[in-house]
């Protein structure tokens, strides 16, 4: 029997504020509840959601009263934030304190309590972050300071994961990579069968042991039927973004006069909106497109899908992206996706349903196009898409990886299998001189750290010539106001909250999410090789 | 990051190499890094030099006894292989989360790659800029002690000065008179210039013709408004509804226009000062009016906005017009100062002296440290290189800071001048800090502009009268009668000048030098992409 743990999710982000983090975080606590475990989130008071709230699935919510000062961002205080968690650590019997997202102050704040307490934790970056201008330096320096004690981290992709490595100097084995995952079920292209509760197992292999019918995914008979393009059918091209600068929206309003005159039968759909929004009224006006150009304007995440099945081809014209789910979703709609090759998203799609194209707005267009000839020489079986994304990425599978982080950083699972055989070894024999200095300062398990506060200091000295000794003070104090708390707020004083009934563990046999497999890949490219032919 | 190689049937037969070694725990220590430099976190003194990506950390696993890692259930066994590791999401990976893989972790690091190492003579070259503004405010501090201890009469102050100031005038209206020429001449011989030529083809040709990115600069004739006035002006088309249909005419027709009523950063920096210390709008305006004519010759973005007052003139008629009006602000000016004299002298009566001296030290370091020194000593260069847009929030960037110095040093003057007791005095030194803090900055960029040895003889002017001042004042004793002693001591005041000056300059040149080792940039997928973007009419910087 897998233990099962008690996990506090700690961001500044969640709902009634959407967003990309907010749904991670829920999606991820209700698969860990559907595995078994205790969640619950902690962010602070939001308008209209203030004190304890349940969301479905018995996730309990703890809004904490906090100043709010940018962009839903809680004000850095360091100390404040730790008489509140104290108590509601200690009223849930919390294990595992698993925090978001860089920006949010009240995530770095947790974790720092969390470990004067005595507890494990878990951090999660969605974001990445450059080195050259001073804020991010700043930001840089107070990331360095919170992850200076986490027990594990876990980035959305390895872009994701080299950058906070050299963000937080962390030990690339204390990071996992764990990507983001769709709900792919709400990402149907039109026309898909909607037998979405309980999928038929001919579509998976029953056992995830076997090795995998390559067949199986790919030819069951509720694939949709083929749409075939004529060549002179209508293709409409969706962006959906938020118009910010970094979102690409100049390279996008660069590209689209170009992409409609060179493809007499193309038209756009943009929904969004952003201050980048009146440049593309500006290109619309100015070029005449008004007939071919749609803007749609905000949308809300439900409505995504139904924008997505309008069209063709998902542009994505993006700067920066730690994973970009929106190519996902629009992949799992059945679009063919064109996207700028920065930061994570190389990883996330195959070859094979993505067109990648540089930063530019040449090579945009010249994408473009090729998606556009490709489509019309119906060389892209589209169709096969959604069932493939199933198979690539789903928050049960999501849940089970993290699920092994909480296992190796509890001593679960024996840190020879978490960090690798070879590293056990090192360390009796004591070869590497400069390795065991690093392995001495996390303690003798290196998975499972010391939590004495000595061990502590010495990690946060490192930090830094000056930045070092500040952290060791801010250290110290929040250990001394641990001491105060347990003085003036004894434990026993504070009520034990009764859990939710703890579902049982489902063992889910359906091969959803995980990856792909290469077979898989090769029998893609075999059944869309006839019609090249054609 | 490539697009998944794996479809191809070439990296397929890879994949039944030997499989990659297994999660390790020493591979992703940090020994690499650390064999071959003291400090990890610094980059080697070679690292500045030759910028690299730093070496792969390769073989070092060969070192390790190998034990495949074997996972009990997992599809890959079965399979009987192991895939190479590859940086994918969307693929079921036979290797734990935090596997961290030797070869392709931080492969796309790069370090410092776009740093260009800095040669020791270009930088003293470039420091005298900064010198000659230093020099500038020792000699204006050394003018007032001197008007303030009644050593120097302030009229031979101001005297001198307005001489230097109607000097470089003609100076500088010469060498634009010249440069007008040559730029008819350039235009009457190449229709479609994109700006106008230079007699002098030597280094500013090539910045001339420079690349012109923008497509905007490149199709609009009207923007080779020529060196004649130094208003070379990349338009863009929506901003002139007025061109003319005719190029040609169309440039002859512009010239004027840009030498005369440009809204300028500095004259709209100028513009504020002068209208704080003389409170009549209209001699304010007056006043403006006379700094864009002197300021008009360095980087300019025309305005419709701006009164346009010899649009349609010939050049040689609007040369003279010009000069009227110069002369005429120049009256309005002295009057004004003369008027305003007076008030000022009272203005700070009730504040103590020690705090006049704080204020005023302030806003002269205000004013050093603000000023704008841009390298860029080629007004055409500016214009040409950066396109419209790209101009507009540039200008938005500078013009606070330019106008900021400026500010600061004429706040300072007025101040310094209400501690002074007759009307006489306070009037010289105002109308000296004008000419040193708002006028000679344009002649130096000018000069600069001009003429690189021009540039060096009047720094080493300013360091010399600055050294000479600086010595007698300290030196010589309250009012001394031999000139001998003053000579002595601006002497030894020019020479202790000029060492200090080399030591400074080189001194700060090597050890700006010095730090580059420190330089750690580091680059990778994870920064924002630069868009480029051809059709740049929609992009921002920002």
């Amino acid at each position: 029997m897998a233990p099962t743990y008690r996990i506090a999710m700690v961001c500044d982000f969640f709902f009634p504020q959407p967003g990309g983090i907010e749904s991670h975080i829920y999606q991820l606590s209700t698969k860990l509840i559907d595995r078994g475990h205790k969640v619950i989130i902690i962010t602070h008071a939001y308008e209209g959601r203030t004190g304890v709230r349940y969301l479905t699935n018995g996730l309990k919510v703890y809004h904490v009263p906090f100043l709010v000062i940018y962009r839903s961002a809680t004000f850095p205080t360091v100390f404040s934030f730790f008489p509140v968690f104290r108590n509601i650590v200690l009223r849930e019997r919390i294990d595992i304190v698993h925090g978001h997202a860089s920006l949010s102050s009240l995530c770095h704040e947790a974790i720092l309590h969390a470990r004067t307490m005595g507890l494990r934790t878990v951090f999660t970056d969605h974001s990445l972050f450059g080195f050259a201008d001073a804020a991010s330096i700043l930001t840089n320096k107070l990331l360095k300071f919170a992850l200076s004690d986490v027990d594990h981290v876990i980035c959305v992709s390895h872009t994701c994961k080299e950058n906070t490595v050299l963000r937080a100097s962390l030990d690339p084995l204390m990071v996992s990579v764990i990507p983001n995952a769709v709900v792919a079920d709400n990402f149907r292209p039109l026309g898909y069968p909607t037998t979405t509760t309980t999928p038929p197992s001919s579509i998976s292999s029953p056992i995830p042991g076997l090795p995998p019918n390559p067949s199986s995914s790919l030819t069951s008979s509720l694939t949709p039927p083929r749409r075939i393009l004529g060549p002179h059918d209508p293709i409409t091209i969706v962006v959906i973004s938020r118009l910010f600068y970094n979102k690409g929206t100049d390279l996008l309003t660069a590209a689209i006069p170009r992409i409609l005159a060179a493809h007499p039968n193309t038209r756009f759909i943009i929904a969004g909106s952003g201050p980048k929004s009146i440049d593309l009224e500006q290109m619309i006006e100015q070029n005449v497109l008004q007939d071919r150009v749609e803007m749609l304007g905000p949308i809300r995440h439900s409505e995504v899908r139904d924008v997505m099945v309008r069209g063709h081809i998902y542009l994505h014209p993006s700067l920066t992206e730690a994973f970009g789910t929106v190519i996902v979703e629009a992949a799992s709609c059945g679009l063919y996706v064109v996207c700028t090759q920065v930061g994570g998203i190389p990883e996330v799609l195959p070859g094979h349903m993505t067109v990648f194209a540089k930063p530019e707005e040449d090579d945009l267009v010249a994408a473009t196009g090729k998606a556009i000839a490709a489509l019309r020489r119906n060389e892209v079986r589209t169709e096969l898409f959604h069932e493939q994304v199933k198979n690539m990425y789903s928050w049960t599978n999501v849940a089970e990886r993290t699920e092994r982080v909480y296992n190796g950083i509890s001593g679960a699972i024996s840190e020879a299998e978490f960090y690798g055989y070879d590293h056990l070894k090192d360390h009796r024999n004591g070869s590497n001189g400069s390795w065991t200095a690093v392995t001495a300062t996390r303690g003798m398990r290196s998975g499972v750290q010391s939590f004495a506060l000595i061990d502590r200091l010495k990690r946060y000295y490192g930090c830094g010539v000056w930045a070092g000794k500040l952290f060791c003070v801010c250290v110290i104090i929040d250990y001394l106001i641990f001491l105060f708390l347990e003085l003036v707020f004894p434990r026993e004083s504070i009520d034990i909250c009764p859990d939710w009934p703890r579902k049982k563990k489902v063992v889910d046999t359906r091969r959803e999410g995980g990856g792909l497999e290469w077979g898989d890949v090769e029998e893609y490219r075999r059944r869309s090789r006839p019609s090249r032919l054609r | 990051m490539a697009p998944p190689s794996g479809l191809h049937q070439t990296a397929l037969s890879s994949d039944f190499e030997t499989p990659f070694p297994p999660l390790v725990r020493s591979s992703t220590a940090p020994v690499a890094f650390k064999s071959h430099r003291a400090d990890p976190s610094h980059l080697a003194p070679e690292d500045a030099y030759s910028p690299v990506s730093p070496p792969r950390r390769t073989s070092l696993y060969n070192l390790r006894p190998r034990l495949i890692r074997r996972k009990e259930g997992s599809r890959s066994r079965s399979r009987r292989r192991q895939r190479r590791f590859q940086k994918l999401l969307w693929v079921k990976q036979s290797y734990p989360d935090n596997y961290t893989d030797q070869a392709t972790f931080l492969e796309k690091l790069q370090r410092n790659p776009r740093v260009k190492p800095y040669d020791f003579w270009p930088l003293v070259a470039d420091s005298t800029v900064i010198v000659q503004q230093v020099c500038s405010v020792i000699i204006f501090v050394v003018c007032f002690v001197g008007i303030f201890q009644e050593r120097v009469s302030p009229v031979s102050v101001v005297g001198f000065g307005s001489f230097a100031t109607f000097i470089g005038w003609l100076l500088w209206d010469w060498w634009v008179a010249e440069e007008s020429l040559g730029a008819q001449r350039a235009m009457d011989g190449t229709t479609h210039s994109h700006r106008g030529r230079d007699p002098r083809p030597v280094r500013r040709q090539d910045s001339l013709g420079g690349p012109t990115r923008n497509a905007s600069i490149v199709s609009l004739p009207g923007a080779g408004a020529g060196a004649g006035t130094g208003a070379a002006t990349p338009t863009p088309a929506s901003a002139l509804p007025s061109t003319a249909p005719s190029p040609r005419l169309d440039q002859h027709l512009h010239i004027p226009r840009f030498s005369i009523g440009p809204t300028d950063s500095r004259s709209a920096s100028i513009e504020p000062s002068t209208a704080a210390a003389s409170p009549a709008g209209s001699r304010a305006q007056s006043v403006a009016d006379f700094h864009e004519a002197h300021y008009g010759h360095h980087r300019q973005r025309s305005s419709i906005s701006s009164p346009i007052r010899g649009g349609g003139v010939l050049p040689g008629n609007s040369r003279l017009q010009l000069r009227l009006s110069t002369i005429k602000s120049a009256v309005l000016i002295y009057f004004t100062l003369l008027g305003l004299s007076p008030i000022l002298k009272s203005l700070t009566r009730s504040t103590s002296s020690d705090s006049i001296w704080a204020i005023s030290f302030w806003l002269l370091a205000i004013n050093i440290f603000f000023f704008d020194y841009s390298i860029n000593n080629n007004p055409f260069t500016q214009a040409t290189i950066t396109n419209p847009h790209s101009n507009q929030t540039g200008a938005q960037h500078k013009f606070p800071i330019a106008s900021l110095s400026t500010n600061a040093a004429l706040m300072a003057s007025t101040v310094l001048a209400s501690r002074l007791p007759s009307t006489g005095q306070v009037f010289s030194l105002t109308l000296f800090s004008i000419e040193v803090f708002g006028l000679f900055p344009v002649f130096r960029r000018y000069a600069r502009h001009r003429s690189f040895r021009y540039h060096v003889i009047l720094t080493v002017l300013l360091l010399l009268g600055a050294g000479a001042g600086v010595g007698i004042i300290i030196g010589a004793p309250w009012v001394c009668e031999c000139w001998q002693t003053w000579l002595k001591h601006s002497l030894l005041g020019m020479i202790v000048s000029c060492l200090i000056a080399a030591v400074a300059m080189g001194g700060c040149s090597w050890w700006l030098i010095g730090l580059q080792k420190y330089k750690n940039e580091i680059y990778g997928p994870w920064d924002p992409a630069r868009p480029i973007i051809i059709s740049r009419r929609y992009y921002d910087d920002e």
